[in-house]
């Protein structure tokens, strides 16, 4: 019985659970609407696209890299898709020209990153430029309206199963898998430990390059294939669809224990953490407090959340941009 | 002896800058006319003036992803305080000191707390942007003095140069002073090279980074100054998304993301090459599009090539070993 209290202390993602179990039970005890379904469905929707994004971004994390292009992949995928549905293409060949889009810009990142050993900070901050300029250029100032959304796209952004938004569901079976491969599967665990030693790692026989090529790979497809979320979540897409996302993505997994430093985090923290900003961002509307408060109380949390991380953890002071060197 | 000539990719942006601005004046007649080179000088004004200190920052192995938030939360002090009944000097002096008081608090809690610097300042990036809204509400203020917004759009009289220009250039002639001519300099290469050794061999590491953290935040205020004389408006909503030109320019000049390698003149000249491309193809009548496409493709370029040079060159030298 002691192990297993001392087992649950020790979960990373428990202080953000924590946190948002208080935000949730102070803000329905204020307002009991935020405790009703609708409160929940607005919560689980708003959700759904950081954090989808989140569980993609949790494999590069954890490897102590970062991938600042999904916000211009997810946009320009989101359009793609609603562009090919509005020429009479079918649901399929929308998905596989996001996803085609997502494996593109991934390839590029994962072979500048992985085989090149170019920063991935450098590397994806050009690939958002680029991936945001090409979407501006095919966009044009046309925006995607809903008549042009596929029909399954349209219909899970609109309904739930069982009371459960569809989007949600979608983000939540993607954490699922992913955790588990995460947890269970060697080629994932290598991630971890290209994230807390590169060179421990590379000295211990772990193909790192392809290991960093495969993770950045699959957050650009996850990336790709997200652009369908974003689409159903707002039924419109334009030139600016996903402007921005990048930064919230990140924030939520840092929030939910993915440390910028490596090695350390799960897709479930990120997940957490995304629920958390969200749930918070929707409690200062249902409490009355004017939205101009929500993103000082985001970035308020983002800072309090790897302070406290760093106060609990043991590990070295951080040196550089990404944490301990 | 003769001193081995080499050639860094400082001075490579450099020859790419004249090449800009040859090109472009071959392109189209009215981009070397006194009115688009006062134009290009104030359309990078600002983010030539973070880039300043973001090299300092990035030199000494740290990022700050806030600078344009504070750049836009020292502009809505400006107008906040000026709504309500300050003079204007006032305000802009409270404003300045609402811009070094977010650097302290970035380099507080890099410094002091020890978190890493990438985290923290997506966090504060959120909250000072946050703090706009809450000073100014959805409501820019407009109405400033005439006799100060001028400056936002003049020249200064008798020559083609806006008046942004004389704190552009003030403050670069320190800063590159500074970074290449002081201890204070020497000592920002150090830390970036390796911190612990820095920090063994004497230098205030953790004061030097604080102290860098606090000029970002000032010089964004400075930055925030010009920005709201040039718009003659001061906006919660001004400057989104000029952290990542800033850090872009700083990377196209030739400063290392890891820290102790950079030249001054090499990011000044990056700044001023993608203001002048910019300015090209708008006078070609390409979409803004085009320049997102280039920033992203020159800022590629500027990690490729170096390292191809490298791998071709350490090819050649196991070549050569092998021989042997």
């Amino acid at each position: 019985m002691k192990t297993l209290v001392k087992k649950v202390f020790r979960v990373r993602e428990l202080p953000v659970f924590l946190a948002l179990v208080i935000v949730v039970i102070i803000t329905g005890t204020a307002n009991p609407e935020f405790f009703t379904l609708s409160g929940f469905q607005d919560v689980t929707l708003g959700v759904a696209v950081v954090a989808t994004l989140a569980v993609a971004q949790t494999l590069v994390i954890v490897m102590k890299h970062i991938d600042l292009s999904v916000g211009s992949t997810i946009g320009f995928s989101a359009y793609l898709i609603g562009d090919a549905s509005s020429q009479g293409h079918g649901f399929w060949y929308c998905m596989g020209l996001g996803l085609a889009l997502g494996l593109t810009v991934g390839t590029v990142n994962g072979f500048m990153v992985a085989y090149l050993r170019l920063p991935s900070l450098v590397v994806t901050l050009g690939t958002l430029y680029i991936v945001r300029g090409l979407f501006n250029e095919v966009a044009g100032g046309n925006t995607i309206t809903e008549d042009m959304v596929p029909g399954p796209i349209n219909f899970m952004g609109l309904n739930t199963f069982f009371g459960i938004p569809y989007l949600f569901l979608v983000a939540f079976l993607l954490m699922l898998v992913v955790g588990f491969v995460m947890r269970r599967t060697r080629s994932a665990r290598d991630l971890y430990a290209i994230g807390s030693n590169l060179l421990a790692a590379e000295l211990g026989g772990i193909p790192v390059a392809r290991r960093v090529f495969l993770a950045f790979l699959a957050t650009g497809a996850v990336s790709g294939l997200a652009g369908a979320v974003l689409l159903a979540r707002f039924n419109t897409a334009a030139a600016n669809s996903g402007n921005g996302l990048e930064l919230s993505v990140v924030a939520a997994c840092v929030v939910g224990g993915v440390a910028i430093a490596g090695g350390v985090g799960t897709v479930y923290g990120a997940v957490i953490g995304a629920i958390l900003l969200q749930a918070i961002t929707m409690a200062l509307g249902a409490l009355g407090i004017p939205q101009f408060w929500q993103l000082a109380v985001n970035g308020t949390l983002l800072i309090a959340a790897i302070s406290l991380d760093r106060y609990l953890s043991t590990r070295v002071k951080p040196t550089s941009i990404m944490g301990a060197k | 002896m003769k001193k081995k000539y080499t050639f860094g990719w400082d001075q490579g942006v450099s020859v790419f800058l004249v090449l800009t601005v040859v090109v472009g004046g071959f392109i189209s007649e009215y981009f070397a006319t006194i009115d688009n080179i006062s134009f290009v000088i104030q359309d990078v004004a600002e983010i030539a003036i973070i880039a300043l200190a973001m090299t300092y920052l990035i030199i000494a192995g740290e990022i700050d992803l806030s600078v344009a938030s504070i750049l836009s939360l020292t502009s809505a002090t400006v107008g906040f305080l000026f709504r309500n009944g300050t003079s204007f000097e006032v305000a802009i002096v409270g404003g300045l000191l609402v811009g070094l008081l977010c650097g302290l608090l970035n380099g507080y809690l890099v410094t002091v707390i020890g978190l890493p610097s990438l985290a923290v300042t997506i966090g504060t990036l959120a909250l000072f942007r946050g703090l706009c809204y809450a000073l100014l509400g959805n409501e820019p203020v407009n109405e400033l003095p005439e006799n100060w917004i001028v400056l936002g759009y003049e020249n200064i009289p008798g020559t083609f140069l806006p008046w942004s220009a004389i704190p552009l250039a003030i403050l670069a002639a320190i800063a590159w002073i500074v970074l290449h001519y002081t201890r204070i300099g020497r000592w920002t290469f150090a830390i970036g090279i390796n911190p612990e050794a820095a920090k063994f061999s004497g230098i205030p590491v953790a004061r030097m980074k604080l102290g860098l953290f606090a000029m970002t935040g000032l010089m964004s205020g400075v930055a925030g100054v010009v920005y709201t004389l040039r718009f003659a408006s001061a906006s919660p909503d001004g400057a989104v998304g000029y952290e990542l030109s800033v850090i872009a320019a700083v990377l196209f000049g030739g400063v290392a993301i890891a820290g102790g390698i950079g030249t001054l003149w090499g990011v000044l000249a990056a700044v001023l090459s993608l203001g002048a491309i910019r300015s090209v193809l708008q006078l070609i009548d390409f979409s803004a599009n085009a320049l997102l496409v280039v920033s992203g493709a020159l800022l590629l370029i500027s990690v490729v090539v170096p390292r191809a040079i490298e791998i071709y060159q350490s090819r050649r030298k196991s070549a050569f070993v092998t021989k042997i």
